[in-house]
């Protein structure tokens, strides 16, 4: 059987840990079943196996994935999990037993045996993926003994595993190429639940909405949501803040959020017709397939007269020729303050892109001056061709697909400092009054074309009520929350361009109350 | 309700469909109530029909639902018909834009092929099928570059693929035909045709199939499933003999080179199928993988993740290729986990992937590749902005940089020559400084976790668990970064108290580990070593009592210094004690004394016994908190009485059955048991008496049979007492009053006149004397109707022998398999508890905490009965003391009568059976009643010895004539009760040598010896020393003996009548010449009475004088003198 990133089944759960939608792909669940026979043939001339009976041929029907699912979070303590061995709670034979944080993305259930008083079935991997109110799980294909290797993974009796040992995870999932795609297969599906594209924002002009062919497609097959909207391109996953409350979660809460719309099923099964007919996914660009399924093809789309036509381009462009980019950054930057402590500046952007060109040109984007710019990290959309020894050339050519798309997405060291600098402190005064002051420099030694187009400085108290606050900043204006206080220094529409300032901001902050709370042990 | 198939000929609307397909999709009941034969079949029906009807809505989910469960329909031929012409009637029906269209042609296809490849079409139902099938899509397939229906060619195309993966090289004869559409298709669909292709070629190599894939002489249609498919149809390949095997390489590597061309056309998902065919086929056509490198090795660098992993897996199934540019991937591998714009699983997975390459580098075992891991190495610190998950996988990266530093050491590579600065121990200090937080943050928050999780990887290193693995514990323990991080370890705990939990669940994991426990005990020693002699004695202690408690459960650390410091504690938590702290000290003391639980259950209890016992009986002499000092006791008492093993069990036992700490109430637990099991523990308790015996330490003298019962006389007052021989006082108490005054004060003329009951009786001083003697003694008898009365105590011992208690209790425990004293059986708790007929009072049960039951005496009978020969009798026994419990029974005699005790066991055995039982009688002899006479609290110690004479002077005279004291009663203590004294005389003549006399007074009657007289006896016992501090006289200053004789010389008349009786005269004349001396016995008989001897030693006989005031006494110190010296 040739590695291929199959999927014997998904299925999409909603809040209740019910199964919303499910779907099994019968042509892998047969290679699945016929690896279990191989393998079983093979074992049974050696000794009696412990984990043989975990390796089941079969899949659970949706009332016991359900009941497993729901299971399995009660074990595990949330939806994720804990990810790593926790003192007292993880239990052998759970995800978090195997002590890697990927466990709360790549889970495990037990299916209770259909036989009376038979061993539970292990189900692995599941690709768990949270979007809106909704668990997507995807179970891929992968080889018996992978399943049997975590298996063992994780019943072992002893302390953990140590690195780089023979029958790591790792290993597993270096050999298992489907789980990875299995995770795109969940990303997507994701998506076309919120409704949300990752169609990156190409500015044109004032207008919210480029209005393209592909807007055009997209928005005609009535998706509510789908369309090339502007979006500010915030990292999917938030940073974990090195300290704090915020930082005990592992990834963003594991509380779904609630109030999504509800799911739209025949889009889905759409989706999933199309991207993997069999199980295997083909595509998984979802603005081509709902292209594809509203519009067709008619006469009237003429093939390239040379080239093939790539399978991620199915409609050609025709109309005005023009080619757009911008750039989207980032700045990630912790300032100390300090004299022995350098301050951690990194830059993250993108270039996005939007090309209307006829046929199926190449285009060469030249990038000069990237040796100079410190750049760590360059990764390129698959269309384009990057020769071998690729970070060091200084150009990349790239054949555009329809739309919007990332062109590039790199990640540098700041030549420049940050826009802001200064420090902040806060010292509690009593128990529940603090004084804090702020002394920040705005855009010092940046020249005159770049502007500060707003700034804001929010203090976050994520475990303490704000009861009121005193003080008066320099410039700008202050407004709280309950739980924050939010320092608008350049509110919107007062730019900032060509000169520094400085802003300080004094004062103190009366909270509610102390909550008295229970101590772990006395 | 209706029978289920009578709904079903009408036809199911959508709703029915969805929630039928709901049911199916459900499973359980809901599923079963649909699967009876008959309703399938119907519903097949329905569904063919309903999917080629024009307006009904549902197609695709019910094709899809077809789909999922084709193996509970498609069971027979005709569906199968049904279905091949159900599609192709859609596929050939022009598109009508509602019902019709691509997209439900598409799906069709995609259901039907599905549901042939589940149901196993091939193998199961005629060929014809398939190549009804296979023609289908084939003339879908068959019309390259058709404008319209791109997207369904290339469903088809897939289909046909399909396929080709279930029977493979079912296509392998029109080959030549789908090359040459892959070359003509130019739209989107390329990827479907080119992956098709790629399939048959694959599996023609796959299966060294000999066919040409450039003959295109075989028609597409009609399809014909080829022969090799058909005979062989095993994942073996091809058994047909008439097909040559051997590959046709020119032409697969032309197919080759056509579709290495084309991957700049493939999705991302696509390029992974293509290139998990294409890897294996350029192994088999032997083709230089670095072709594969050049045309797939840029997709590393795009951000599609599925893209790397196909880099990742060209890369591990061709390492030498890539030989040079494992840097390379390394880099851009630990750069994607750097990308904030990826999903965090995808950061991660990165971090993996490389952790898996990386150790797979190392297995290599090619050294020079170390090289580029160690150009990454301070690469993989964990940035400010990195998500925990992140943080943890670059500390095992970190942990696993630190192991290839141990291998390049081991391997003598220098230091110098790759760069490394630095040691384990530094890398994992700094690395640790990215979750520092987790000092200040709650030990439960994930990013302890983590640290720990760090520590625990740095820690155990390269050593696996598989048995194989060289790495001993021995070298992990020498190692610099074992060293560092026991230290840091102690530093953290004295520093922050809240990580203690932390600590301890982290040598708990340790400890549980069968490689690894060693490190913990190690740990464990290092706090042992390191952290006690530094922890503040304060209430704050407390928090490192959950590892203490660690270290008091190994045994391989000494307890001294952890006990030295619970001392400590305890007597701080004493004296810190006050109005406030009441449950702090209690909570604190219950704590330590759970240690304490802890170290009895795990240390052996002689290493213990010095350290532990102090601090028990400190605590339950002074801890403020009465439960704490009640649970200290029984510690105490368990330590003290349980040897150790069964001590042990006994702690693990309790704990196994209640889960929780038995202390206080182990008691209650034994005491509960099912009746069934009572009912068998009581036929099992008929018998116990053969094998635990209760026996007296000395035995009696005279083997008591018998004994004299007197039956309270006339008024039938149980309590009256004797004869009246005691009365209350009460109505005399006027009289006694002025009796007493006068008997002090007044001449005794005085008293006789107010006694005027009383006969008249001649008073003299000497009488009165006496009277004021005996009113002393009696003065200091307690009156034991009012008061507790003397004790008599004898002295017992509990034994059991082993061999037929464990036959009956059947202990099958595994501590009967160990040697010696462990493995013999005890039994716990054990209560005796006496009764009896005779009046003896209520006597008091007795206690044993633990018995160990005697070993079996098989080896006895010639070992023992040899020792027993030379060693002295004494040893021997004290050898078996330890089988042996002591028993006393206090008796509160009422009337000093021999009689029995009636004995009745209850205890448990190990198992928590109760035995309960009647065990021997014990015989309580006259003997047993001999007290010595009190003393009253005035008299000085030298006294002692003139006041016992005076007094067995007075009470010799009262127990005589009854005129001499006339009917003269007596205060007892307490000043209630009266007592009379009526005396009564007896005489034996024993016929013993004096020597032998005179041993065995010395051992059995010395201590009531009150005087010797006459010089040869005095010299005589003197020397011996046994008996001491007594009156000694010689008989020329004696005048005692003449007084005596002259006051009791009415006394001769039955000794002459004695002598008379006698034969020779001149014998008699003889011993009474020869007389030697007396010996005086005053013996005091509880509760009130008073044996008197005198006996008059001569050489070859001995004449005893008997004076009592308890008659009934003669008839048994009768025998009991005969018993003494006769035997």
């Amino acid at each position: 059987m040739p590695s291929s990133c199959s999927i014997r089944a998904l299925w999409i759960l909603n809040s209740l840990d019910a199964v919303v939608l499910s779907r099994k792909f019968p042509v892998v669940e047969k290679q699945w079943r016929a690896a279990c026979k191989t393998m079983n043939d093979n074992s049974n001339n050696t000794e009696e196996d412990p984990l043989k009976h975990t390796v089941s041929p079969f899949l659970p029907n949706d009332a016991e994935l359900s009941s497993a699912f729901a299971e399995r979070k009660k074990r595990e303590g949330s939806l994720r999990g804990y990810g790593i061995r926790v003192n007292n709670q993880s239990v052998k034979g759970s995800d978090s037993w195997v002590d890697d944080p990927i466990t709360r993305h790549i889970i495990s259930i037990n299916v209770e045996s259909k036989v009376e008083g038979g061993e539970n079935h292990l189900l692995w991997p599941l690709i768990l993926h949270l979007r809106g109110s909704y668990v997507i799980l995807v179970l891929p294909l992968v080889e018996p003994v992978h399943l049997k290797a975590y298996a063992k993974l994780c019943r072992k009796s002893d302390c953990g595993n140590a690195v780089g040992v023979d029958a790591s995870l790792s290993s597993i999932l270096l050999d298992t190429p489907s789980i990875t795609g299995a995770f795109m297969v969940a990303h997507a599906i994701g998506d076309i639940i919120v409704g949300d594209v990752v169609d990156p924002e190409v500015v044109v002009n004032a207008a919210p909405s480029v209005g393209g062919l592909l807007d055009s497609l997209t928005g005609s097959i009535g998706i509510t949501g789908i369309s090339s909207r502007a979006k500010p391109v915030a990292a999917p996953v938030a940073s974990a803040t090195p300290s704090g409350a915020a930082s005990i979660g592992t990834l963003t809460a594991d509380t779904p959020k609630l109030g999504s719309r509800p799911l739209d099923k025949d889009t889905l099964r759409n989706f999933i017709s199309s991207a993997m007919p069999f199980g295997t996914p083909l595509d998984l660009n979802y603005s081509n397939i709902f292209a594809i399924k509203a519009n067709g093809f008619s006469s009237s789309d003429l093939l390239p007269a040379d080239f093939k036509q790539p399978a991620w381009k199915p409609y050609l462009f025709k109309g005005k020729q023009r080619i757009l980019f911008t750039i989207n950054e980032t700045i990630h930057a912790a300032l100390y303050d300090r004299e022995e402590i350098s301050d951690t500046i990194s830059v993250s952007g993108q270039i996005n892109c939007r090309a209307e060109l006829e046929g199926l040109p190449d285009v060469s984007l030249p990038l000069p001056g990237l040796n100079k710019a410190h750049v760590e990290v360059l990764s390129f959309h698959p269309c384009a061709q990057v020769p071998e020894h690729g970070a060091d050339k200084q150009a990349v050519m790239f054949s555009p697909p329809l739309g919007n798309f990332v062109l590039v997405h790199y990640q540098a060291n700041c030549g420049l400092g940050p826009p802001i600098k200064g420090f902040y402190q806060l010292s509690m005064v009593s128990e529940d009054e603090g004084a804090f002051l702020f002394k920040l420099h705005l855009m010092e030694g940046y020249k005159a074309p770049l502007t500060m187009e707003f700034c804001t400085v929010t203090m976050p108290f994520p475990g303490r009520r704000v009861v009121s606050f005193d003080g008066t900043p320099s410039v700008g204006a202050v407004l709280t929350t309950e739980h924050s206080i939010e320092w608008k220094i350049i509110p919107i529409g007062r730019s900032l361009s060509g000169k520094s300032i400085e802003a300080t901001f004094p004062g103190t902050v009366r909270f509610a109350p102390w909550q008295i709370q229970r101590l772990p042990f006395l | 309700m209706n029978p289920p198939d009578k709904p079903l000929l009408k036809p199911l609307s959508p709703q029915d469909w969805e929630s039928l397909i709901e049911d199916f999709q459900q499973g359980g009941p809901r599923h079963h109530k649909w699967t009876a034969p008959d309703l399938l079949q119907s519903l097949i029906d329905q569904a063919f029909t309903s999917l080629l009807k024009k307006d009904f809505l549902l197609k695709l989910p019910l094709l899809l639902f077809l789909e999922e469960f084709s193996e509970t329909f498609f069971t027979h031929e005709t569906h199968l018909n049904r279905l091949l012409e159900s599609l192709r009637s859609v596929i050939q029906s022009p598109l009508d834009g509602v019902t019709i269209s691509y997209y439900l042609k598409e799906q069709f296809m995609v259901s039907t092929t599905s549901i042939f490849v589940t149901v196993n079409a091939l193998e199961k139902f005629h060929a014809r099928f398939i190549e009804g099938l296979v023609e289908l899509l084939v003339l879908v397939i068959n019309r390259p570059n058709h404008s319209m229906d791109r997207q369904t060619r290339a469903i088809a195309c897939e289909c046909l693929r399909e396929l080709e993966k279930c029977w493979p090289c079912l296509l392998s004869n029109i080959g030549g035909h789908l090359w040459s559409l892959c070359q003509n298709e130019r739209s989107h669909a390329c990827q479907s045709y080119l992956l098709l292709f790629t399939s048959v070629v694959f599996n023609i190599v796959n299966t060294k199939l000999n066919v040409s894939i450039l003959n295109t002489s075989v028609p597409l249609v009609p399809f014909n499933v080829p022969q090799w498919v058909l005979s062989g149809g095993d994942e073996n390949g091809i058994g047909s003999k008439e097909v040559v095997v051997g590959l046709n390489y020119k032409e697969l590597r032309r197919a080759m080179a056509f579709l290495l061309e084309s991957p700049q056309l493939l999705t991302p998902s696509g390029m992974m199928e293509f290139l998990g065919m294409v890897m294996p086929m350029a192994v088999a056509l032997e083709l230089q993988a670095s072709m594969l490198k050049v045309q797939f090795f840029w997709m590393i660098y795009s951000f599609d993740p599925l893209s790397c992993h196909a880099v990742l897996a060209m890369y591990s199934r061709f390492l030498d290729v890539f030989d040079g540019q494992e840097g390379e991937i390394f880099t851009r591998l630990l750069l994607i986990s750097k990308e904030t714009h990826h999903y965090l699983v995808f950061r991660l997975l990165a971090l993996h992937w490389l952790l898996g390459l990386l150790s797979k580098l190392m297995f290599s075992g090619e050294v020079g590749k170390y090289k580029s891991i160690f150009e990454l190495g301070l690469r993989f610190y964990p940035a400010v902005f990195d998500p925990l998950a992140l943080k943890a996988l670059k500390l095992d990266l970190l942990a696993f940089y630190s192991i290839c530093l141990d291998r390049l050491k081991l391997e003598s590579f220098s230091g110098e020559e790759v760069g490394i600065g630095k040691s384990a121990a530094k890398l994992f200090e700094d690395g640790l400084v990215s979750v520092s937080a987790f000092k200040w943050l709650p030990p439960w928050s994930t990013e302890t976790a983590v640290a720990f999780r760090a520590f625990h990887k740095f820690l155990i290193g390269a050593s696996s668990h598989s048995d194989n693995d060289p790495s001993t514990t021995r070298t992990l323990m020498d190692s610099t970064i074992f060293h560092t991080l026991q230290g840091m370890l102690v530093d953290m705990t004295l520093q922050f108290q809240r990580l203690v939990p932390v600590i301890v669940s982290y040598t708990d994991r340790l400890l549980g580990c069968q490689k690894h426990c060693w490190l913990g005990e190690r740990l464990l020693q290092t706090v042992d070593e390191l952290l006690l002699p530094n922890v503040k004695i304060d209430y704050k202690l407390s928090s490192y009592l959950p590892i203490f408690d660690r270290i008091a459960a190994n045994s391989t650390i000494p307890p001294r210094g952890l006990l030295d410091l619970l001392d400590k504690f305890m007597v701080f938590l004493v004296e810190k004690h006050g109005p406030d702290t009441g449950l702090k000290s209690w909570s604190r003391g219950s704590k330590v004394l759970g240690i304490c639980r802890t170290m009895l259950k795990h240390h052996h209890s002689s290493r213990l016994f010095l350290g532990l016992s102090r601090l028990l009986a400190f605590t339950c002499l002074y801890f403020p908190d009465l439960e704490v000092r009640d649970n200290a006791r029984i510690y105490l008492r368990m330590l003290i009485c349980i040897p150790g093993v069964k001590l042990r069990d006994l702690l693990n036992q309790g704990e196994q059955l209640l889960g929780i700490s038995p202390s206080s109430h182990s008691s209650s637990f034994f005491n509960v048991h099912s009746p069934r099991q009572h009912y068998q523990n009581l036929k099992k308790s008929r018998n116990i008496s053969a094998y635990i015996h209760i026996e007296r330490t000395k035995p009696l003298l005279v083997k008591q049979t018998w004994s004299l019962s007197l039956l309270p006389l006339g008024d039938g007052s149980a309590k009256a007492g004797y004869l009246e021989s005691i009365r209350d006082s009460d109505p005399l108490v006027d009289i006694r009053d002025l009796n007493d005054s006068e008997n002090l004060l007044t001449a005794p003329e005085t008293e006789r006149i107010c006694k005027s009951q009383e006969p008249l009786r001649v008073m003299d001083s000497k009488i009165s004397e006496i009277l004021e003697i005996l009113r002393r003694h009696f003065s200091c008898i307690p009156d034991f109707r009012h008061m507790p009365g003397f004790k008599v105590r004898i002295s017992c011992h509990l034994r059991f022998e082993s061999e037929p208690f464990n036959h009956i209790w059947g202990d099958n425990s595994p501590t009967s398999q160990l040697d010696g004293v462990d493995g013999l059986p005890a039994i716990y708790a054990t209560v005796l508890q006496f009764s009896s007929s005779a009046p003896y009072g209520p006597i008091p049960s007795y206690r044993i905490p633990c018995l160990l039951g005697e070993p079996p005496r098989n080896d006895g009978i010639s070992g023992q009965s040899v020792s027993l020969d030379i060693v002295p009798i004494e040893d021997g026994a004290s050898e078996e003391e330890s089988f042996r419990a002591p028993v006393t029974i206090d008796l509160e005699p009422q009337e000093p009568t021999p009689g029995l005790v009636d004995v009745s066991i209850e205890a448990n055995a190990e198992n928590g059976q109760v035995i309960r039982g009647q065990l021997q009688s014990i015989t309580v002899g006259i003997e047993d009643m001999f007290l010595k006479a009190i003393i009253p609290s005035d008299i000085a110690e030298d006294g002692i010895p003139a006041y016992y004479s005076q007094l067995f002077n007075a009470l010799w005279e009262a127990c005589g004539t009854p005129s001499n004291i006339g009917r003269e009663t007596f205060q007892l203590k307490g000043q209630k009760g009266v007592a009379a004294i009526s005396g009564t005389r007896s005489v034996k003549l024993l016929e013993v040598p004096a020597d032998s006399l005179i041993r065995a007074t010395e051992q059995y009657l010395a201590p009531f010896v009150v005087s010797v007289i006459g010089e040869p006896l005095v010299n005589m016992v003197k020397d011996g020393g046994i008996i001491s501090n007594i009156i000694w006289k010689d008989f020329a200053s004696d005048s005692f003996l003449e007084s005596t004789t002259s006051v009791t010389g009415l006394e001769r008349g039955p000794l002459h009548l004695t002598y008379g009786d006698d034969d020779e005269s001149r014998s008699s004349i003889n011993i009474s010449k020869r007389n030697m001396g007396c010996f005086f016995v005053l013996i005091f008989l509880p509760p009130r009475f008073h044996l008197l001897l005198q006996m008059e030693v001569s050489d070859l006989s001995t004449l005893v004088r008997i004076r009592t005031d308890y008659w009934p006494c003669l008839a048994y110190v009768d025998d009991y003198l005969e018993g003494l010296f006769l035997a």
